[in-house]
């Protein structure tokens, strides 16, 4: 297996997103998932512009779907995490798990 | 409906992004989002948040053309030089917006001071533009000329406008020379404004009109929306009364009945049938809502009065220029053809001149002057709002030097560092134009909402494609001087002179040189402005310390207009009625009715002459204001007797006939004797006949402000109104509680008398004053306005100043400290250095306040008080010393508190 360039800790949430979301995983749903559950504050712009690097990468690929009355009907892409972009995944995925083992009382309970 | 986006965002979004589903889902996904926000939450931030995304895609749109919604087809190494040069920029745009966010309090200080400046150039502009700049709504406006006559007594014929010229319209013979004559223009046609009296279908009202030649639609180049215009052949003596209708008429008239053609209405009493409607983009002048136009040329009948070459009965012309001539050749034909009408009719023509000028400068209605001089105001604002940024930038430019080295010693290139310092000014300016449309959007409404009468167009101010363009000029204006100062400073010295001189704590030189100097601009930019307030708070002064002639408080007025053809018996039966049942009123003192109220204008003007004094030649026959007005008149109105008697109840249309004159009038025809029991005649002196009496004068009244406050005292003769007919009249009433409180009860008086009488508008007298003088106020308001706000940047200015140069040379002081100076000549030294910065300001403000005033006073913006006025000089001058006084004394006096042997421990 190639060595994967390490993912960006944003790419890394993104694609987690659009795991998550499934058939939901459209800008404005990964958008308003990471504001919910990452509880940071999205720039589309830079949610786009990582979109469009991790397609470029080959993480991920999008299939467009006609827009309802609710968006002007306007399409939406749906996202989808390609195989590529899964072993990415999982190899960030991993990298994190090996370093915070052992660590897991402090990383649970911060103030302990 | 669900909440759509901002427009403006949204046409920048489908501009920027690509036209393929990338960009449209993009699009989509931010509508969805703006829809969600909006139901879950306000609007207002939910179009905020709408904004925010679209700047953020836009700068990465921008900043790399392939990132935002375009894949990767683009290769890096293929894009073209202008493409990575484009990267370079971004870099810098980039690092400009890090380094700005990172000295947050700096960036909102200079973005908000910068807003300011052009908010309120943004906002002048648009109403300057709207009233001034915006052609009018006619084919080829600028080829339109606007003519008339002048009296040119005391004045030279020059064609021109002239304050020694007065326009006093045109005789219609002399205008069918005009036609018959002049080659320079298409097509010429007269005009001349009324108001008419509406009746017959439904309630009777009044309406402004225009009576028109047949020519006049030809001229403006305008076509009807709906059937024709009248003809020439229809515009003779013994055409049928047609009428062309204006949009706004049609609609509120007619209810936009496009079946209106051929209907009728009772026009003055005449039946007239409507022939056209105009469209709606026509508008001959936005300050009579005009109603229709009816032929001008049917109404010439002998006993018009039109025929007198004589007689100038309020015509204008409006001409379209031939091709090819231009406006000075049109004027020297019309000149040199009033000099041959002067020769063929010396009895009528021998001081008459004519005069022209684009129509666009005579509907401006001579607002021209007042907003040129504000906007020279702020324009002097937004320059100061930009120095004392660029102050700032200077300031943080020398404070950064080490920053600016490290970067230039790891071989940053000196290009490379002016151009980081270029994209932080442009930020800056931009973001500040930003900004400033919010604060120009709230500035226009204001501005409009407060505008004094008289100013034409106003309803067409608004935020368009111009007014974008001035605010992007004026943020690239303000960028440019950003840049200069600082770039100019730091681009000098190379990288490790700087290392090595910083290490010394050498920082005081360029920096502290260029901000003096800056500081020398500003407050020569304040002291220009203060004084400009300060001429135009003395104006106001002047203004409302005038002595009208009258006691104008608890005074409420109401113009009436009685039918057309009203008899004088029944005329002065429902004056008298309604004089009577209004003093009955309680909280009225006093009513009477009068032709020409004072202060709203003189409604009629006429030659006279007077017994036992030589008839001088026609052309210099002496012209007085013509003021019909029942008994208790002049007690009404407080205006104090001087000589004989009041009018009374006796002066009827049977007794003899008799008038009052103003002090004046007294004074200039018998400036020895008494004008007790001398005769006077109003009309020419062969006028003969019932309607022109010889009257006695029975007394002398105080001269009273006819027209507004700041024109001169006219001639004026008082007949009482039985013995003149007049078509409206003006019912004054002297109230002893505030006058407001009458206006539903005079109007129920009124109404019960007579129902079919129009009552037009009830005003009180303070508010006509305040009417008359509401151009002057304003302008003082906004420059006193203006020059505080400069007032408090350079205030801000020098203390930045000051305050820097003592945290510069703390050292120093400690060492002066030390070596036995007291506290207080340190403080001198830093507080004198203030006043030096001041003074040399003072001297340039002073030299450039003068000759801007000088300009103000020839446009005639001030009123008794001329442009060198010391008074106003004085303030201005120490206004600015006292505020730079208080500005280098507070960090002056840090200065005189530093502790030498804490700054000399720290070597």
């Amino acid at each position: 297996m190639p060595t994967l360039r390490p993912l960006g800790e944003f790419e890394y949430l993104v694609l987690l997103a659009i795991l998550r979301l499934e058939t939901h995983a459209h800008g404005f749903g990964i958008g308003r998932a990471l504001e919910a559950d990452a509880g940071r504050s999205v720039s589309r712009g830079a949610l786009y512009t990582t979109l469009d690097r991790l397609e470029g990468k080959g993480f991920v690929r999008w299939k467009l779907v006609a827009g309802g009355a609710e968006r002007g009907h306007l399409p939406r892409r749906v996202y989808g995490v390609t195989a590529k972009g899964l072993a990415a995944i999982r190899s960030s995925h991993q990298a994190l798990a090996r370093m915070s083992r052992g660590l897991e009382s402090i990383l649970k309970h911060p103030d302990a | 409906m669900p909440p759509s986006p901002p427009r403006l965002a949204e046409w920048l979004l489908e501009r920027r992004l690509p036209r393929d589903p990338r960009g449209a889902s993009i699009r989509g996904d931010l509508l969805e989002e703006l829809r969600d926000r909006t139901a879950r939450g306000s609007s207002q931030w939910a179009r905020l948040w709408y904004w925010r995304q679209t700047i953020a895609i836009l700068v990465r749109s921008a900043a790399s053309p392939s990132d935002v919604g375009q894949g990767h087809d683009g290769d890096p190494d293929r894009r073209g030089r202008s493409a990575r040069a484009l990267d370079g920029w971004a870099v810098d745009v980039r690092s400009a917006v890090r380094s700005l966010l990172h000295a947050r309090g700096f960036s909102t200080a200079a973005i908000l001071t910068l807003a300011l400046g052009i908010g309120a150039a943004t906002a002048v502009f648009s109403v300057v533009d709207a009233v001034l700049v915006r052609p009018l709504p006619f084919a080829d406006p600028s080829r339109i000329m606007w003519l008339s006559e002048a009296d040119v007594t005391t004045g030279t014929t020059c064609g021109c406008w002239s304050p020694t010229a007065p326009s006093i319209s045109i005789a219609w013979p002399d205008f069918q020379d005009w036609r018959a004559h002049l080659t320079s223009f298409a097509d010429l046609a007269a005009l001349r404004v009324q108001t008419f009296s509406l009746t017959g279908d439904a309630q009777p009202e009044r309406v402004w009109g225009r009576q028109v030649t047949a020519t006049f639609f030809h001229v403006l180049g305008v076509r009807p929306a709906l059937g024709r215009m009248f003809t020439e052949a229809e515009d003779r003596v013994g055409a049928p009364s047609l009428l062309v209708i204006t949009d706004a008429f049609w609609r509120r008239r007619f209810g936009a009945d496009p079946a209106v053609l051929g209907r009728r209405l009772v026009v003055n009493g005449e039946s007239s049938e409507v022939i056209g409607v105009l469209p709606a983009s026509f508008r001959y002048n936005s300050l009579t809502n005009d109603a229709f136009y009816v032929s001008l040329g049917r109404t010439a009948t002998t006993d018009s009065g039109l025929l007198d070459r004589g007689n100038h009965n309020g015509l204008s012309a409006v001409g379209r220029l031939r091709s090819g001539v231009t406006e000075a050749a049109a004027r020297a034909e019309l000149v040199t053809l009033e000099a041959a009408l002067r020769r063929a009719y010396p009895n009528t023509n021998a001081t008459v001149d004519g005069q022209l000028m684009p129509v666009a400068d005579r509907l401006a209605n001579g607002v021209a002057p007042t907003l040129e001089t504000v906007f020279g105001a702020v324009t002097f604002l937004l320059l100061l709002a930009a120095i004392n940024v660029a102050g700032l930038l200077v300031a943080r430019s020398v404070s950064r030097r080490r920053e600016l080295a490290v970067r230039a010693a790891l071989g940053c290139g000196r290009w490379r560092l002016i151009r980081q310092l270029l994209a932080e000014s442009g930020l800056l300016a931009l973001a500040g134009g930003a900004v400033g449309l919010v604060v120009a959007m709230v500035l226009i409404r204001l501005l409009v909402a407060a505008s004094p009468p008289g100013v034409p167009r106003l309803d067409e101010v608004r935020l368009d494609a111009g007014v974008w363009i001035f605010t992007l000029a004026a943020s690239l204006l303000a960028a440019v001087l950003l840049a200069a100062f600082p770039a100019v400073q730091s681009s000098g010295v190379g990288g490790q002179q700087i290392l090595v001189r910083s290490a010394r704590d050498d920082r005081s030189g360029a920096g502290q040189r260029v901000r003096r100097v800056l500081m020398v601009v500003e407050v020569a930019l304040a002291v220009v402005l203060v004084t400009g307030s300060a001429l135009t708070i003395r104006t106001m002064r002047a203004l409302t310390t005038v002595d009208p002639g009258f006691d104008p408080s608890h005074l409420l007025t109401v113009r009436l207009f009685l039918a057309p053809g009203l008899d004088d018996a029944k005329a002065s039966a429902f004056y008298d009625l309604v004089q009577t049942r209004v003093r009955a009123l309680p909280g009225v003192s006093n009513a009477a009715f009068t032709y020409a109220v004072p202060i709203d204008g003189t409604q009629w003007g006429s030659i006279f002459i007077v017994s036992g004094q030589p008839v001088p030649a026609r052309a210099a026959l002496p012209s007085a204001s013509m003021v019909p007005a029942t008994a208790g008149y002049f007690e009404t109105l407080g205006v104090p007797l001087l000589a004989g008697r009041l009018f009374s109840a006796a002066d009827s249309s049977t007794s003899s006939p008799v008038a009052i004159v103003n002090a004046s009038f007294a004074r200039r025809f018998w400036p020895t004797g008494s004008a007790i029991g001398k005769r006077l005649k109003q009309g020419w002196p062969e006028d003969a006949g019932p309607g022109f009496p010889w009257r006695e004068i029975v007394g002398v009244v105080g001269d009273v402000k006819l027209d507004g406050v700041d024109v001169a005292t006219p001639l004026q003769v008082y007949m009482p109104i039985a013995q003149h007919d007049v078509e409206s009249a003006v019912l004054v009433v002297r109230t002893a509680v505030a006058p407001a409180a009458l206006t539903t009860a005079l109007r129920a008086v009124i109404n019960q008398v007579e129902p079919t009488v129009p009552v037009d508008q009830v005003q009180t007298m303070d508010d006509m004053m305040g009417a008359a003088i509401a151009r002057q106020r304003m302008t003082m308001v906004m420059l006193t306005g203006f020059a505080g706000l400069a007032l408090g940047l350079a205030c801000i200015g020098l203390f930045g100043v000051v305050s820097h140069g003592v945290t510069e040379r703390t050292r120093e002081i400690g060492l002066r400290l030390a070596l036995g100076a007291t506290g207080r000549q340190v403080m001198g030294l830093f507080v004198g250095q203030g006043l030096l910065t001041t003074a040399a300001g003072l001297v340039i403000g002073s030299a450039l306040g003068l000759a801007l005033a000088r300009f103000v006073e020839s446009q005639g913006v001030l009123f008794r008080v001329t442009a060198r006025d010391p008074i106003a000089f004085g303030a201005a001058v120490l206004t600015i010393l006292l505020v730079s006084c208080g500005a280098s004394y507070l960090p002056a006096r840090r200065a005189s508190h530093v502790d030498p042997s804490v700054t000399l421990r720290g070597e």
